[in-house]
């Protein structure tokens, strides 16, 4: 008969569970706040300083130890080292505080990196630095979504921007050569995409050298693509905040 | 003495010879603007009472608060002595070291200088700088011994002790002149040796004789020291008001004892003492143990004096004194509780300390008209340029200078030092002036009529509309009312300025003998003229008179003036010269002591008040002769300061006065290069590698940095294959470290790569570019060199197997072709136009390859920091390309090639598919963007295949550093990772200079604590130099047995790479390999006991 008194009794604080299901039995396993995504990026390398116990519970809350057996048969091994490796790595957890705020933080900053290096102030043709990016971010009450890409949550931020701050796209500079034929056709349709023409040379082919806005490029090649059946060329310099 | 009347001062400065420009110069603390408070209140314009507490001069608020003084400010005066009235033209100056540029201006404008010292502290750091400056400028010192109450009150030292204290201090001052004087001597003997020498070897003679001496001996020296006797010195308490000259109290004990007062001021400082019996003066009173004449006569009475009233406050001996001297004492102050207030009534009538300067002042500083003939030709000769081979025509200005004439035919030429912002409030057409009976008359006239009128208009409908213009007009009165004010500070030098009158303003770029050519002889800045580089032609707007915080109007400013001139800030940035003559040459440029070293990065608060930031920064540019403002390529505005408090000042000038928002200012971005280096021979505790045995690794496995994912295949030699995703193509690629010198011939050579670049982009579409022939002697020099720096078997014929540079097609790494049975035409093609070998082909894609290498190039896998020095070799490129895929894709080929950033950025990548759907479905986008993104990853992975290795910008630093701070200097240096280079001593003084690289990611703070840690003593010049490799891995961790014992498990403490990464990355919000928490059971919230 045991004896339950509190001095055999482990108590445990400061608990992130993760979970798993595996051969249609829940286990679970006792680690530490704040580090179980350090241990799957490999930031943290000492398992000790992730594990609370390398025991392996089927509740942690209750305190019931998992069988033996049934670990066995669900994962092939008696060795509790490598079954809790095997849960940490795969297991499902709740992402803690500040896990999920240096990871929204992080998402913060790279929005902001990408708007910086995408925009240009239109009065001075010149990037506008990262902090300042992120100041207006906060000024507009921007808020991080974790399960959309940076990329496109930068652009949305782009567009919100522009309400509030002097921000342009930084300008894409094209040179395309048509046929004559299809020049002036081309041209027309062509001209609403355009911001501004810088050169123009109309003699047995159109040449000309033009900025646009880098989101309407699709739309200009698969037009120019399509209406001259590949007779056109399209070609791109560079976009207008590395000339200056 | 009353209030000066306006007039009397125009009056005045009509009379050249009785004027003096003066400023006061001397170390932060020392009394300046007190002691001018001092002259201020002679002329009545401030009360005698305030003065040296007032410090007039001091009109900016945060100089009141810090009690500093933060800028030259110019004042005239009117002092009458012996029946002759003298103009004098006072420039306050600051004393900080951030500010000594603001020296710099106010002494180019004078004649003369007033030196400051402390009686305490004796010669200070900024004393030498000043005596320095007011040297360069060949401008006259005289000097005020300052804080004397503080030897009686504070130190309490008898007037023995006191006297060879102020002995000493007179040493210390004359020692700094002396040094200066010797090492210009030394100078100049250099130049005739290096002369001499040069004309020996060309006469080829034999015997050489050497002249030992070093010429001290020849050159007289005996004016420049300064000595009580010669009456250049004078003793002062500027607080209490009191100050004298020897020669006041020769006049006065030469009536009282009978001895003739040249005597009296010969012996009255020096070895002299009074033998009492024998009613004699002797010499040698240290010998004998008796008082010196100067203690015995001078001090003494002053220590009774201070004893009598501040110590004891015996006030029967204080009336016997004051009778004594017969002043009078107001009762009030008599009866003032504060002995201080007493004291500074008595001295101030019995020696008053602005009678004893301004009449030194007068008499030993020469007027604007006894400019010397050599000062003339420093100003007039820029830079290195000697004065005789300047244009005639402008040497012949020599003698307008020298003249100093105000006659109508005299040309006019004024120096501008520096420009000042007023608000434009202060200006005198804006001031408040009291009205006259008429105009009050006039006004309620007006008043009258336009009640009457707005009546009648109120019937109507138009009111409405009469009001809006009203208000739109009362509106753009407001915001004029904002506007700063620029004021150029200013001295005119021959001529008479007048208002209204065109002249030339001249920059300081300017060359008279270009202008003299393009210009018609004899033509004036009224005619039409063709415009000559840094010359424009403005009209006067308007003269003031400087009068400290206030500005006076004048019509005409005559030779030898110091002026204020008002809209200039169109024509002038910082300084100028403005003259009637396009002959004149721009001025030398000042000589500043402090270089602008601390730089920041300013930002606005709220992001759409950048504009604002934009434009107050402009005008901070130009009010202040110091501050730098840039605009980097990253889009950072940046401050550069001369130190903190100069930068906390511009700070507060752009909230409050320029651009009038909130902002912040942080340190600057700093930028990085990444690298590969060969893989090092010796570890981290210089223990040859292969060698040691590895331990096992304890607890970290130390796993392969990078985790190849599949289709990727690393070699052990580096070379990196990789396939697209839709495995049609496979590329090799291998990272070479390129040797130093060709990454320092690729980066001075960017214009000549570019020229290239443009070239083969014509080409290619079978156009020519025609490139002058001196370009294309460069390209090819460019290439020998590029050649013979790439020698060896590894580097065989690969100058003529370039494929690209890059990034952005002209940077310091390459793309090389070493692609077997490929030859494309090479970058070279421009120098083989001629020759036209046989047509090399093209292959489909090849621009696809390029582009990936320079995206690869632009952000490297350590921070995303652009590449440097890395050769980047294709060594196999397979295709397994259908041909009509080929054939489909080569035609959007071009349209896809640069555009890869474009192509994941895009929201629209549906409808490319949709495009592409037309001949072959491929899931994995079009062929050309896999090929970019396959070339891209495939140059990653070859860098990560190398050791790695960050590449920080260096500052290189001068430092000049006196011998007792020099381990100080040291100090600091190694804490901030900076290397000495070398050190040596200027001849002929004390000083060391000391050669220094600096990391720039250092930097910041390194001026302030440099002077900090040598109390000034040390100021140090960074100029940005070069790249250099960090010889540290930011990503090693220990590995053999000695490097666990040296650095430990972790390591985690001195690598300044990873560090320096890290904070990159963290900054661009790229993934850190960093815990949230470092030890997960200090993070325990819950009690335990539960």
């Amino acid at each position: 008969m045991s004896i339950f008194t509190p001095t055999n009794q482990i108590r445990l604080t400061n608990v992130a569970v993760v979970r798993m299901k595996k051969g249609g039995k829940r286990f679970e396993i006792a680690c530490y706040k704040n580090k179980v995504m350090s241990w799957r990026s490999g930031a943290e390398k000492d398992l000790d300083e992730v594990l609370q116990t390398n025991t392996v519970f089927v509740n942690v809350s209750k305190g019931q130890v998992a069988k033996k057996d049934d670990l066995s048969s669900a994962f092939g091994t008696e060795d509790l080292t490598e079954i809790c490796k095997q849960i940490l790595a795969k297991g499902e957890l709740q992402v803690s505080d500040r896990e999920r705020q240096s990871q929204l933080e992080q998402m913060f900053r790279d929005i902001a990196t990408i708007v910086a290096e995408k925009c240009v102030n239109p009065e001075t043709k010149r990037p506008y630095t990262v902090s300042l990016i992120e100041r207006a971010m906060k000024d507009i009450h921007f808020s991080v979504k974790a399960n959309k890409s940076t990329k496109q949550q930068a652009l949305e931020v782009i567009k919100q921007l522009q309400q509030s701050i002097q921000i342009q796209r930084a300008h894409m500079r094209l040179r395309f050569v048509l046929p004559a034929r299809d020049g002036k056709r081309l041209k027309e349709k062509l001209r609403p995409l355009i911001k501004t023409v810088e050169n123009e040379d109309f003699d047995e082919q159109l040449e000309m050298v033009c900025l646009i806005d880098p989101g309407c490029f699709r739309d200009i090649d698969e037009l120019i693509r399509c209406e001259t059946k590949g007779k056109g060329t399209l070609e791109r310099f560079s976009t207008l905040s590395e000339d200056v | 003495m009353g209030h000066t009347s306006l007039e009397k001062i125009i009056a005045l400065q009509k009379k050249t010879p009785h004027i003096r420009n003066l400023c006061i110069l001397a170390h932060v603390d020392h009394g300046k603007t007190t002691l001018a408070d001092c002259l201020v209140a002679s002329n009545g314009i401030i009360s005698s009472r305030l003065a040296g507490k007032l410090r007039y001069l001091d009109s900016r608020e945060d100089e009141q608060i810090r009690g500093i003084t933060m800028k030259s400010s110019a004042i005239s005066l009117h002092y009458t002595t012996g029946g002759n009235e003298y103009l004098i033209n006072l420039i306050d100056s600051p004393g900080h070291v951030d500010f000594s540029s603001e020296v710099s201006t106010a002494v180019r404008l004078c004649d003369g200088a007033i030196v400051v010292v402390d009686a305490v502290e004796g010669v200070c750091p900024q004393t030498q700088v000043v005596l320095r400056q007011a040297w360069l400028e060949n401008i006259r010192p005289v000097l005020v011994i300052n804080k004397i109450d503080r030897l009686i009150v504070e130190l309490k030292l008898t007037s023995q002790e006191a006297y060879t204290h102020l002995q000493k201090i007179l040493e210390q001052v004359n020692a700094v002149t002396g040094s200066l004087f010797t090492s210009k001597v030394l100078e100049e003997r250099a130049e005739k040796d290096a002369e001499a020498q040069s004309s020996c070897t060309e006469n080829g003679s034999g015997d050489q004789v050497y002249d030992w001496s070093a010429g001290l001996e020849e050159t007289d020296d005996s004016d420049l020291y300064f000595s009580p006797d010669r009456g250049n010195v004078v003793f002062a308490s500027a607080i209490d008001g009191w100050g004298f000259s020897i020669h006041q109290f020769a006049e006065m004990y030469s009536q009282k004892m009978g001895i003739r007062s040249s005597v009296l001021l010969k012996t009255l400082w020096g070895d002299f003492y009074l033998n009492a019996k024998a009613k004699k003066i002797m010499k040698g009173a240290q010998s004998k143990g008796k008082k010196p004449l100067f203690v015995q006569l001078v001090l003494d009475n002053i220590w009774s004096m201070y004893d009598a009233v501040v110590t004891r406050r015996d006030k029967e001996k204080v009336e016997k004194m004051v009778t004594s001297l017969g002043l009078k004492v107001m009762s009030r102050d008599l009866r003032h509780s504060d002995p201080k207030v007493l004291l500074s009534a008595i001295c101030s009538q019995w020696l008053p300390v602005s009678q004893a300067v301004l009449s030194m002042v007068c008499e030993k500083l020469p007027s604007p008209a006894e400019i010397s003939a050599e000062r003339v030709e420093k100003l007039m000769s820029v830079g290195a340029r000697r004065f005789d081979s300047l244009p005639e025509q402008t040497q012949e200005l020599k003698k307008a200078f020298l003249d100093c004439s105000a006659d109508e035919t005299a040309p006019v030429i004024v120096f501008v030092s520096k420009m000042f912002a007023v608000d434009s409030k202060a200006l005198p057409q804006n001031k408040q002036r009291p009205l006259t009976q008429e105009e009050i008359a006039q006004r309620r006239e007006q008043a009258r009529q336009r009640h009457a009128e707005r009546q009648a208009a109120n019937q109507s409908a138009e009111n409405a509309l009469c009001a809006q213009t009203e208000a739109l007009s009362v509106k753009t009165a407001v915001e004029e009312d904002n506007k700063e004010h620029f004021v150029a500070f200013a001295r005119v030098y021959s001529g008479v300025l007048r208002k209204g009158q065109k002249v030339f303003v001249l920059g300081p770029k300017y060359d008279p003998s270009l202008a003299l050519r393009a210009l018609p002889e004899g033509c004036s800045a009224a005619d039409v003229l063709p415009s000559v580089p840094h010359m424009a032609c403005c009209t006067v707007d308007s003269l003031y008179l400087l009068m400290g915080r206030e500005l006076e109007e004048l019509d005409e400013v005559p030779t030898g003036n110091v002026l204020g001139i008002g809209g200039m800030e169109e024509f002038i940035l910082k300084s100028a010269t403005i003259s009637t003559s396009p002959s004149c040459p721009p001025f030398t440029p000042l000589n500043f002591e402090a270089t602008p070293i601390v730089r920041v990065a300013v930002e606005p608060k709220h992001p759409s008040e950048m504009p604002k930031l934009v434009r107050g920064m402009r005008l901070l540019n130009q009010a202040d002769p110091c501050a730098e403002v840039l605009i980097q390529e990253t889009g950072e505005h940046v401050l550069v300061t001369a130190g903190e408090v100069h930068l906390q000042r511009c700070l507060d000038d752009l909230r409050e006065r320029f651009a009038k928002i909130e902002i912040s200012a942080s340190k600057p971005i700093i930028p990085f290069r990444e690298t590969v280096i060969r893989p090092p021979k010796v570890d981290m505790v210089n223990e040859d590698m292969g060698k040691q045995q590895k331990v096992a690794v304890i607890h970290q496995v130390k796993e392969e940095q990078t985790k190849y994912p599949e289709g990727v295949q690393v070699d052990s030699t580096g070379l990196v294959t990789l396939t697209t995703p839709n495995k049609m193509a496979t590329v090799g690629v291998r990272a070479i470290p390129l040797p130093e010198e060709v990454t320092r011939l690729l980066e001075d050579n960017v214009e000549l790569i570019r020229t290239m670049e443009q070239f083969s982009l014509f080409a290619w579409e079978d156009k020519t570019l025609d490139i002058n022939q001196k370009i294309l002697e460069n390209i090819q020099e460019f290439k020998v060199k590029l050649e013979s720096n790439l020698q060896g078997r590894k580097w065989r014929g690969a100058v003529e197997r370039i494929w690209a540079f890059g990034p952005r097609r002209c940077g310091p790494n390459i793309l090389l072709n070493s692609v077997e049975g490929y030859r494309r035409p090479s970058v070279w093609q421009c120098l083989e136009r001629e020759k036209e070998t046989e047509k090399a082909e093209i292959r489909d894609f090849d621009n696809s390859i390029a582009s990936g290498f320079q995206l690869a190039t632009l952000s490297g896998p350590m921070c995303e920091e652009p590449l440097m020095g890395v050769c980047f070799s294709v060594e196999t490129w397979d295709m397994k390309l259908s041909a009509p895929l080929a054939q489909q894709d080569s035609i959007d080929e071009d349209s896809q090639t640069a555009e890869p950033n474009i192509d994941n950025q895009n929201e629209s990548s549906d409808t490319h598919e949709t495009n592409a759907a037309g001949s072959s479905v491929d899931c994995y986008g079009p062929f050309s963007g896999q090929l970019i993104a396959a070339m891209k990853e495939a140059c990653r992975y070859a860098f990560q295949a190398k050791p790695q290795r960050l590449m920080a910008a260096m500052y290189t630093c001068e430092i000049m550093a006196t011998a007792e701070v020099l381990g100080r200097v040291y100090a600091v240096l190694s804490k901030r990772e900076g290397r000495v280079l070398q050190e040596e001593m200027k001849e002929g003084t004390d000083m060391f200079i000391i050669k220094a690289v600096l990391p720039v990611a250092e930097s910041f703070g390194f001026a302030d604590e440099i002077r900090k840690r040598t109390s000034g003593l040390a100021s140090p010049q960074l100029v940005f130099s070069h790249w250099e490799v960090i010889s540290s891995d930011p990503f090693w961790v220990p590995t053999t047995e000695e490097e666990y014992l040296h650095f430990g498990e972790k390591a985690d403490s001195s690598n300044q790479a990873l560090k320096y990464m890290n904070a990159v990355r963290r900054r661009k919000g790229l993934y850190v390999e960093e815990k949230i928490v470092e030890h997960a059971e200090k993070q325990r919230t819950l009690s335990k006991n539960k």
